[in-house]
């Protein structure tokens, strides 16, 4: 169904992956701990390697749990698929787009 | 003999309002009826007789300043002693003050948007007893932001988090949640609207959004709030009469309306109730003196009230109950505790406060829910022990928003409270996310106008709100360093402590 208006009805979107340049938003969702309300949101990137993701966005935002163990292993989804990431790849080579949502679950 | 001619009859009140009304009304000669009023067509609703509209309201102008001006006189007495007997140092406490500091930033400009918005209706319905009563509602309308903002002005002078209400309004994270609802129901039809805001918002949840802040006033020493919510109880009243009109007129006019009315039941329930989350957390932990629980509230107010009753009623004309509302129910029981620990790990970019709960507090919690000693109480002693390590639970980043009630995504799944509700939808080619099964069926609907969605975070990262930085996006703001986080130790909480001490040592004098 489409909006009903007086005249035609075209905008573009506001969160458009072309108004973050070279970088889109990546959401980090650490999906069994409660300590954290939500998803993170970054802007990241895309040729990004995942190490680097890791260091500079994952482990500054939830290494604020005052259990944060750098020695926690995690399992990765992209949005309910499993993703096996390596240091060395690219955001943008795992598959993952803009404004998709990461699952992280603590072993 | 001369008989001295009769003096004039005076009019009934039903008289006279017909007078202002029916009588005052014409039928267009030199341009056509869709000239006139050419808002009316577009949405599919079809009206065969405005003039089976039932006036709701059956006032004249004379009669309806009469009554509002008496109200206005009561009110600004109780404002005028309130101030001038330092009457804020008898509230419970100086924390009750957030949930003022969330209704002014939240809700009063609402009642602005509301005014500009029943105005228009005032002048494109094509009826005159719904132009006129839409008129009433606009001029309530105007009077309520008008007197909140008099109520709370006096809190003003000793407390932060009450300036530059508007400027946070159109910008602020948290309040783009009131705001986004409304800018879509006003950038809506007439009729929309109608069931939007007339309907949904001032009949179906009028009940949880503004009882819960006027008891929490009562029960809480803010004399001058509780008597402005008895000033606009009245002028509520109205409202819910003049929305269960509308729903009724349109659903009397002809069967192709129902569908297109179930919709937007459907629609606007969810994203009232979406709205109503912020007032679930500030019932159960933002007044010192508690009113009722969330739970309670929503079980009698919309559960009994609502669902017990007037759809029951509403049934006759095919009518069913809101989709989803069967998850907002059963969300009753975890709503408040996720809404407000958001806020708390994100109150330091907000202009109210946070503060763990007492522990007398969190056996109130207990006694009202039976899932909070299982699933949040660990949450609150995490953070006891974390501060008394010297941390404070604040976000180093921000949240994944909801792209249609925006809403971090803090929502979990239905049957699953320790898992968070992911549900997303593709459009054009791009990728949207929502905090529930509601926000999608939503953005489904019309995907052409979420698109547009001002979401806070998504806006600091395309850096358009003042900067990279939280101290650059809070200047943008307006707020100050002593606006939100932390309650205990805050500027707030040192002087009500000071000036209690200062008055225990004076004996009040």
């Amino acid at each position: 169904m489409a909006v009903k208006a007086i005249t035609e009805y075209k905008f573009p979107s506001r969160s458009r992956q072309e108004l973050y340049g070279d970088a889109m938003l990546v959401h980090m969702w650490w999906t069994n701990n409660p300590w954290f309300c939500a998803a993170a949101c970054f802007p990241m990137p895309k040729a990004m390697t995942w190490g680097d993701f890791w260091n500079a966005a994952v482990v500054p935002f939830f290494s604020e749990d005052p259990d944060w163990s750098d020695s926690t292993e995690f399992t990765f989804t992209l949005h309910g698929k499993s993703l096996d990431p390596k240091p060395e790849d690219t955001l943008e080579g795992l598959g993952i787009w803009h404004k998709s949502v990461i699952g992280m679950t603590s072993k | 003999m001369t008989i001295a001619p009769r003096a004039p009859r005076k009019l009934s009140m039903k008289d006279r309002y017909s007078a202002l009304t029916r009588d005052l009304d014409w039928t267009p000669s030199y341009v056509t009826e869709d000239e006139l009023y050419p808002y009316t067509k577009f949405e599919g609703i079809t009206i065969h007789d405005w003039s089976k509209w039932e006036d709701p309201f059956r006032l004249t102008v004379d009669a309806y300043t009469k009554y509002q001006a008496e109200k206005d006189k009561r009110l600004y007495a109780v404002l005028d002693g309130f101030a001038q007997s330092q009457g804020h140092l008898s509230l419970t406490d100086a924390s009750y003050l957030n949930a003022m500091k969330l209704f002014i930033q939240g809700v009063s400009p609402l009642e602005y948007q509301a005014h500009r918005h029943f105005a228009y209706l005032g002048r494109h319905l094509n009826g005159p007893g719904p132009r006129f009563a839409s008129l009433c509602q606009s001029l309530d309308e105007i009077r309520h932001i008008q007197t909140e903002v008099h109520t709370l002005s006096n809190y003003n002078k000793y407390y932060d988090g009450f300036h530059s209400f508007p400027h946070m309004h159109d910008r602020v994270w948290y309040l783009s949640v009131p705001k986004s609802f409304f800018d879509d129901a006003v950038s809506s039809g007439p009729f929309e609207f109608l069931i939007a805001i007339g309907f949904s918002f001032e009949y179906l949840l009028t009940n949880l959004l503004f009882v819960p802040f006027m008891s929490g006033a009562s029960f809480n020493g803010d004399l001058p709030t509780m008597t402005f919510g008895f000033s606009a109880q009245s002028d509520e009243s109205r409202h819910m009469t003049l929305g269960l009109e509308a729903i009724k007129f349109l659903l009397e006019q002809d069967e192709k309306n129902v569908p297109i009315v179930q919709h937007w039941i459907d629609k606007w329930f969810w994203r009232g109730y979406r709205v109503t989350a912020l007032i679930a957390q500030m019932l159960d932990y933002m007044l010192p003196r508690k009113v009722m629980s969330w739970k309670e509230a929503f079980n009698l107010y919309f559960e009994q009230q609502m669902l017990g009753g007037l759809f029951v009623d509403l049934a006759y004309y095919g009518i069913t109950p809101p989709k989803f509302v069967e998850q907002a129910a059963e969300e009753k029981e975890i709503l408040s505790h996720q809404v407000y620990w958001t806020l708390y790990q994100f109150s330091h970019a907000a202009a109210f406060s946070t503060s763990i709960p007492t522990d007398e507090h969190m056996e109130w919690l207990s006694a009202n829910y039976a899932k909070f000693d299982e699933l949040y109480r660990p949450l609150w002693e995490k953070e006891k022990r974390n501060v008394a390590a010297g941390g404070r639970h604040f976000a180093r980043g921000l949240p994944e928003l909801c792209t249609v009630c925006q809403i971090p995504m803090l929502f979990t799944e239905p049957g699953d409270p320790t898992t968070l509700c992911q549900r997303w939808s593709t459009f054009e080619d791009e990728h949207f996310n929502f905090c529930s099964d509601g926000c999608k069926n939503i953005f489904d609907h019309e995907p052409e106008k979420y698109v547009q969605a001002w979401l806070p975070v998504h806006q600091i990262f395309q850096g358009n709100c003042g900067g990279a930085t939280i101290p650059d996006v809070l200047a943008w703001y307006k707020m100050t360093p002593n606006d939100g986080g932390e309650y205990l130790g805050s500027r707030d909480n040192k002087n009500w402590l000071a000036w209690h001490d200062m008055a225990e040592k004076t004996g009040g004098n």
